[in-house]
């Protein structure tokens, strides 16, 4: 097994952070998305989206998307676990890490690539009102998660899971890129996000 | 139990084409969105950001997010299974569940959302550049599909699942309401939905 990775992209990252949660390693090539190599025709057989990150199986099929590659870990080895454990765990779970990527990492994401100079080569036509409503939509989401995360330590309830991962990984994308900033009225937001930030996995 | 849907809009389509398939029946209330029935308070105060469906269990919690609802039934339900059986299966179906949902279906509802006079009711503001950049991808999103579906008769592979579920209610979506459109060359990914709509849950 191999996984195709870049250090400094958010959707890798939360798969090495999810793999150091689980105690789980495994060997990672770089593909450097600055230098287009995900746009080399080495890496389109692999995969033709040029998506990272990339998990090489060892039958030499390829698994594609953070959160299915996560998924297909958890499936091997279920502890700890990141997804839940029944019925009711799994599918709040799921809302939650949904809710974390549809609602903050994909508005904090586009603000970035159609705002960035940086993030021009990646997105060639940047919609400048499009960058300013998502991160309108950020700054929305971070309050209502505020207000959520006031009677819970986690996004999802007393359990850590993807959807921290998700949300913690988002919300590094969007002050690294100074594309958004938390308020210091967040207070829940903040000791949450300090909370997720001592995690060792934090550091992957 | 209780579901709260919609006739017409996608996201509840896939939820009751996902019970249709396993089998499933439960009470359902209808939220008029268009009337603005999902802004009230009384449901408001179910899911504070206010989307449909929503799923309301006996004890009175509130789940959210069609893809979780759909993963409550199925680990409630396992058979048949559209979520996969074994690790990989469940992988590689996340893996196209999530880009039927991310470069097919959201496109798809950018273009609408952003493009069509109807929809600035959820939309207040409405970006055109948006718009026309989602239809393109959403046309990319197709051609990748068609091709995938060259090789083998679902979208994940051999067996129905919950990523065709996604791409069906997608298309017929945008049909409905004068989004984009299939193209006529994209024979492939016409002889699967033709393949799709003939399945009883196409109706529900």
């Amino acid at each position: 097994m191999k996984l195709y990775n870049y250090a400094n992209a958010t959707n890798p990252r939360r798969v090495r952070m999810f793999l150091a949660e689980k105690g789980i390693e495994v060997p990672m090539v770089t593909v450097d998305l600055m230098k287009g190599e995900h746009r080399s025709a080495e890496f389109l057989a692999r995969d033709p989206a040029g998506r990272l990150p990339l998990l090489e199986l060892d039958d030499g099929s390829y698994l594609s998307e953070s959160v299915a590659i996560c998924r297909y870990f958890d499936a091997l080895q279920p502890e700890p676990p990141l997804f839940g454990r029944n019925a009711r765990e799994i599918a709040e779970i799921e809302m939650w890490q949904r809710r974390a990527e549809l609602e903050l990492y994909l508005p904090i994401s586009n603000a970035f690539r159609h705002s960035s100079p940086a993030a021009k080569a990646l997105q060639p036509v940047q919609v400048a009102e499009w960058a300013a409503l998502c991160r309108e939509r950020a700054g929305e989401c971070m309050g209502w998660i505020d207000t959520r995360l006031k009677d819970r330590e986690y996004l999802a309830g007393a359990l850590f899971s993807i959807a921290d991962i998700t949300a913690f990984c988002a919300l590094g994308l969007g002050t690294n890129t100074r594309t958004i900033e938390i308020s210091g009225d967040l207070e829940n937001l903040q000791r949450w996000r300090q909370l997720v930030g001592e995690r060792p996995s934090a550091a992957a | 139990m209780k579901l709260y849907d919609h006739p017409i809009a996608p996201n509840p389509r896939r939820v009751r084409v996902f019970l249709t398939e396993k089998g499933v029946s439960i009470p359902t209330e209808t939220i008029d969105l268009l009337k603005g029935e999902h802004r009230t308070p009384e449901f408001l105060a179910l899911d504070p950001l206010g989307r449909v469906p929503l799923l309301v269990l006996d004890n009175g919690a509130c789940l959210a997010e069609s893809v979780s609802i759909c993963r409550y039934f199925e680990a409630l339900h396992p058979t048949p299974c559209l979520f996969g059986e074994d690790a990989e299966a469940q992988a590689f179906i996340d893996m196209w569940q999530r880009r039927v949902e991310l470069e097919l279906f959201l496109p798809i509802a950018y273009a609408v959302r952003h493009g069509i006079d109807m929809f600035q009711a959820l939309e207040p503001v409405q970006l055109a550049d948006w718009a026309e950049l989602s239809a393109k991808r959403a046309n990319q999103a197709m051609i990748w599909l068609d091709r995938t579906l060259a090789e083998r008769p679902f979208i994940a592979g051999e067996n129905f699942s919950v990523a065709d579920i996604t791409a069906m209610c997608a298309f017929d979506f945008s049909l409905a309401v004068g989004g984009p459109k299939l193209p006529e060359n994209l024979a492939n990914l016409r002889r699967w939905r033709d393949q799709v709509s003939d399945r009883p849950s196409a109706a529900a």
